[in-house]
């Protein structure tokens, strides 16, 4: 949220450990982000320009998860510096894909990867709010182009952004998409915020739910219409894609082993 | 971090490191470590190419289809002649976006002596109109046949879940063909720019097949020193040290730097180019040993992919896809334990996975290398050489011209360290 002001509204983005995909679909809005950047003031974006502005800012879109110390540290700096602070895409609202890997066993593949010499700096993959209070959450992996200039255009008028209320579901239905689940065919779709247009499902993909948890997902009624064809197993494996650093999966899947320690 | 204490303009996080009284310079590599090659293990074969683009999100593409080819490669399984025709119509639309992005975006303020990328629409709003049709149509050709360029749905190992209509194909013919002259324009640019110049001995490396200006089926490896070898033996070519101060290891062959990408492939697939786009290898007096020409090389490379995927579109307008592209295996488990590689050219340079894949179908092993992990040696001593060429110049203006070298290169830090 923006106060209207004579100054334009301070912007800054920054990336953490990630794929960088968000912010290639800032650029791939193309006019639409010359047309956002023209009513902003774009005072730090290390990925397109040398100009770096130390703060305060007004606006902060965070891409990545902070994996590093410096990371983790300069997120609180962030935090500190800015007025609305917005995860941008699955790696910084969730976690996403890098938290596949645990926390336990990332010395295990520290070792396989770089060898026993090796000082490893990245600590754990974990969303932005494990950290700091964050204002707003972009999810997708990558974002959704009309989803970010939705939330951009609502920020910049001053309006707090609302997360969409229904599923992925009835984007897919609007799509004309046959639903995987008569298919017997693993679907998080129900159970995940929409926004995303069901891009996955459209494509021939599952759909994993990398846009979040919608509110009040009734999981366990997934979960019982998926047993009637899948397991347990096959289940976790869905939920893990983008979901492994969220309480809802914890609280489903805890379990002494972890899978990725196997080997 | 919020200083520009790194390299800005680059994908990812990179810092010189220089010391200016003993004139030494190191490339430090910071980005977090998050062990893709660990991350799809126990995890199913099919996962790998939904996983493995999330390493780079400039690049999905190539990683996706160095992934598919990997497991293809393990399963035995053969794709049709059409999708691998839609396959190579997607690796040039991923070399294009590649491309423009950094030519424009990253590289061109710096000859220009703007700021940013997004300021070139003032000062030349004809080519950056340009830019911008070459990434709206690069994007429209990966949306189209990959169903999103960032992170494809539509890919698989053995062909394709959904393809385009005939009419989707019509279309997207239409506006490619817009890109003929845009592609045209970015030679014009890059080619007008004085690029530094320094003395340097690179090794080139490039996948080739001999018949063709080839990026997505490439045979053999060679070099500009007379080396070929075959593709399995790429772990002879390339051997990866682990730094103490970089999250990215750092490649080399037979204990010296190599570079790979645009320049490389100009250098040893270059003859067997159009003649038309051969002319602008001679006419803009490509230096095979100044790094700073892999700009002009990019150029070159995207009028090439421009005019080829006008080319495939046409092929598959007049055949039409055929039914197998979407023929794709109930199950993705081979009948024992096996191996599979699968290599292709990336934008900014070969792209190498190798896999084991259980008889559950389970990936048991995965090992990856990208281009830029290649390149960071050869990075690291141009910019040697950079620096021991400028000694006694203006400190501000060598740190640039560092700067600016690295860009050049069109590291991509997310891949390195993946």
């Amino acid at each position: 949220m923006v106060k209207k002001t004579q100054t334009k509204p301070k912007v800054a983005i920054f990336d953490f450990t990630d794929c960088e995909g968000c912010e290639v679909v800032l650029i791939s809005l193309r006019n639409k982000l010359l047309e956002l950047a023209g009513e902003v003031e774009i005072v730090n974006w290390r990925l397109v320009q040398k100009r770096a502005d130390e703060g305060p800012y007004d606006v902060v879109l965070i891409e990545g998860t902070p994996v590093t110390r410096r990371e983790i540290d300069a997120l609180k700096y962030l935090r500190e510096k800015t007025k609305f602070l917005i995860g941008l895409g699955s790696c910084a609202t969730l976690g996403g894909i890098p938290g596949i890997i645990d926390k336990e066993t990332r010395s295990l593949w520290y070792k396989k990867i770089y060898g026993e010499e090796y000082k490893p700096r990245g600590i754990d993959a974990l969303p932005l709010v494990a950290y700091v209070k964050v204002d707003y959450l972009i999810h997708g992996c990558p974002v959704e182009k009309k989803e970010v200039v939705r939330v951009m255009e609502e920020v910049l008028a001053g309006r707090f952004p609302k997360g969409r209320g229904y599923s992925v579901c009835f984007e897919c239905k609007i799509a004309g998409n046959r639903c995987r689940l008569l298919d017997k065919k693993v679907c998080l779709g129900p159970i995940t915020q929409g926004g995303c247009g069901a891009i996955c499902v459209s494509g021939g993909s599952p759909c994993y739910g990398c846009f979040g948890l919608r509110d009040s997902p009734q999981i366990d009624n997934l979960l019982t219409t998926l047993y009637k064809f899948s397991d347990s197993e096959e289940v976790e494996r869905y939920f893990s894609m983008f979901l492994k650093k969220t309480p809802e999966y914890a609280k489903l899947f805890k379990k002494s082993k972890k899978k990725n320690a196997k080997e | 971090m919020q200083k520009s204490e790194f390299i800005t303009q680059i994908e990812g996080h990179g810092s010189l490191n220089v010391n200016w009284d003993k004139n030494k310079v190191t490339l430090e590599v910071h980005e977090g470590e998050r062990l893709f090659e660990g991350m799809v293990v126990g995890r199913q074969a099919e996962e790998l190419y939904w996983i493995t683009p999330r390493i780079c999100g400039v690049c999905p593409i190539a990683h996706n289809l160095a992934a598919i080819k990997a497991v293809e490669d393990a399963l035995d399984l053969k794709p049709s002649y059409s999708t691998i025709l839609l396959r190579k119509l997607l690796l040039d639309a991923q070399m294009i976006q590649s491309h423009v992005l950094h030519l424009y975006f990253l590289a061109a303020p710096d000859y220009l002596g703007l700021d940013s990328g997004l300021e070139i629409i003032k000062t030349h709003p004809v080519y950056f109109q340009q830019a911008l049709e070459l990434k709206r149509v690069s994007d429209l050709i990966t949306d189209t046949i990959g169903g999103r360029g960032i992170h494809p749905t539509t890919t698989a190992a053995g062909g394709f879940h959904k393809v385009p209509s005939k009419e989707k194909l019509k279309k997207l013919k239409n506006e490619t063909e817009k890109l003929l002259e845009a592609s045209l324009g970015c030679v014009s640019l890059f080619s007008s720019f004085d690029y530094p110049k320094i003395k340097t001995d690179l090794i080139l490396f490039s996948q080739i097949n001999g018949n063709s200006y080839e990026v997505y089926d490439g045979k053999k490896i060679a070099s500009n020193k007379g080396l070929t070898e075959a593709i399995s033996n790429y772990k002879k070519v390339i051997t990866e040290e682990v730094r103490s101060y970089s999250t990215a290891k750092f490649g080399k062959h037979e204990g010296k730097g190599m570079m790979v990408g645009a320049l490389a492939r100009l250098s040893l697939q270059g003859g067997l180019l159009k003649r038309e786009t051969q002319q602008f290898i001679e006419k803009t007096e490509v230096n095979f040993q100044n790094p700073f020409h892999n700009n002009l090389a990019q150029a070159i490379e995207t009028y090439h992919f421009v005019h080829e995927a006008n080319k495939i579109l046409e092929e598959l307008i007049k055949t039409g896809i055929d039914p197998k592209a979407t023929d794709l295996p109930k199950e993705y488990k081979p009948e024992r334990i096996s191996c599979g590689i699968g290599a292709l050219e990336a934008p900014r340079g070969g792209l190498y996975y190798e896999i084991e894949v259980d008889s559950d179908g389970l990936i048991v092993h995965c090992n990856i290398i990208t281009p830029t992990v290649q390149n960071l040696t050869s990075m690291e001593e141009s910019a040697q050489a950079l620096l021991e060429q400028t000694d006694g110049q203006d400190r501000k203006k060598r740190s640039e011209l560092l700067e600016m070298l690295v860009r050049a290169y069109d590291p991509c830090i997310t891949c390195s360290v993946h």
